[in-house]
């Protein structure tokens, strides 16, 4: 199939890419870019897992066509450290056992780092609410969630 | 493998020259949360994709006699904004509960629209708003009551060469409310939700509607019911009478998410407590 160019801004770089019209932000990030930080859970919008930042809001890149973003910033748990340091979720979600598999991980820092730059200081529920649409079906919601609290204590 | 074109125009009139050629080889594409599944399992093989997220088609402006929400406002956008809260609370509600925070962000009102799914969040609540759809095609627009738009799952009167490009929320009077119930509480589709709007005119119903989601092929305005309703005391024996009346009206199906049986027994309490909490809701007043 016919490829095009698509150009956007990616964890604070330029990237120009040669995409088909079919091919989702996912296909394009981790097939074409070898950004593999967003994981392919179901495709379909329900998991989660393939969440990244645009222009600073959550969205699914496997539901964004990726030409679609041309133009725009695109931010994947790979731009979330800062010159080799983790990113104080990254720290939190590690220190504290956020995970099992650590599948599910990228997408729940993303939401999380959106989450706490709208709401430094998010309530219990407010963090349940905000982060449903990420599944781990390794079942570390409370360490999830305990780990975001101790960022917004300032304990990271 | 056969080429697709993809498409990204800046104007309307070439969104529509495009659609008038491409008709319903062409996939419109907006926020893409209904669309790209289909993609990605090859539900649907478009010859070329139209992206109308450039046509500067998100906007919400309050008007003399309505609100004008342009077709590719995002759900988030919706749940936030003031305008919407103020004149439109029950769309503001659908909007929060519709989806997870990265589909709100995407998802747009057009979309829910288009879509027709019988479990659209914004729908419901939109139909007890009387809402009405612009319709844009080369040849010209039309305006269409979003009760007359759908025809039945993901059927509408929407012709291959149409694009919406507007909703047209009337600043209806009264009190409404929108409740959901779905298999957990966050980002879900709705075994039953409903949306209620009562005009009172003192201790009268002046004017009433009721909207069921995920009850009938299309999101169901109660008639019925609603004229049950109209020009009457409201009582707690009235409530109840509408409730069961609106359920005789739909025709729920069993799927996976619940059974007929299930849908109905829920959906009539639904029905209930939102005509009770409406009771209790400020009043919208244009």
């Amino acid at each position: 199939m016919k490829q095009q160019v698509l150009t956007f801004i990616l964890n604070g770089e330029e990237v120009a890419v040669l995409v088909t019209p079919t091919e989702t932000l996912l296909d394009v990030l981790r097939e074409r870019l070898q950004i593999t930080g967003p994981k392919r859970g179901c495709d379909d919008g329900e998991c989660g897992a393939c969440t990244v930042l645009l222009d600073g809001e959550p969205v699914r890149s496997c539901l964004t066509l990726a030409l679609t973003v041309e133009g725009r910033t695109v931010t994947t748990v790979e731009g979330l450290m800062v010159k080799g340091e983790l990113d104080r979720l990254q720290k939190a979600f590690y220190e504290r056992g956020a995970f099992q598999c650590g599948f599910c991980t990228p997408g729940m820092l993303m939401v999380a780092k959106s989450l706490l730059a709208k709401n430094p200081n998010p309530s219990r529920d407010e963090i349940r609410s905000y982060m449903a649409g990420n599944l781990c079906r390794c079942g570390s919601y409370e360490e999830i969630i305990e780990a975001i609290q101790a960022v917004a204590a300032g304990e990271y | 493998m056969r080429e697709v074109l993809y498409y990204a125009p800046t104007e309307l009139t070439e969104a529509t020259a495009i659609l008038a050629d491409h008709r319903d080889k062409a996939a419109v594409l907006a926020g893409g949360t209904d669309l790209l599944p289909k993609l990605n399992y090859y539900e649907v093989k478009p010859h070329a994709l139209l992206y109308i997220g450039r046509l500067g088609l998100s906007s919400i402006h309050n008007g003399s006699s309505a609100l004008t929400i342009g077709a590719t406002t995002t759900t988030a956008d919706l749940a936030t904004h003031h305008l919407v809260q103020q004149y439109a609370p029950a769309l503001a509600q659908a909007a929060r509960l519709s989806g997870s925070v990265a589909i709100q962000n995407a998802a747009t009102i057009g979309g829910n629209i288009a879509n027709a799914s019988p479990a659209a969040d914004l729908v419901v609540a939109l139909l007890a708003l009387d809402a009405s759809v612009r319709l844009l095609s080369h040849s010209g627009q039309r305006d269409v009551h979003l009760a007359d738009f759908f025809l039945g799952p993901h059927l509408t009167i929407l012709q291959p060469d149409e694009l919406i490009t507007q909703i047209h929320v009337p600043l209806s009077p009264g009190k409404t409310e929108f409740l959901k119930l779905g298999r957990r509480k966050g980002q879900t589709l709705a075994v039953v939700s409903v949306a209620v709007r009562l005009q009172l005119d003192g201790d009268l119903c002046h004017d009433a509607r009721i909207v069921l989601g995920s009850m009938a092929p299309t999101p169901l305005r109660c008639r019925t019911a609603e004229h049950l309703l109209r020009g009457q005391k409201i009582t707690t024996d009235l409530i109840h009478q509408a409730a069961t009346q609106a359920i005789a009206e739909s025709s729920p199906i069993t799927d996976q998410r619940a059974t007929a049986w299930y849908r109905k027994k829920a959906g009539e309490a639904l029905v209930q407590r939102a005509l009770l909490q409406a009771l209790d809701k400020k009043e919208v007043r244009p």
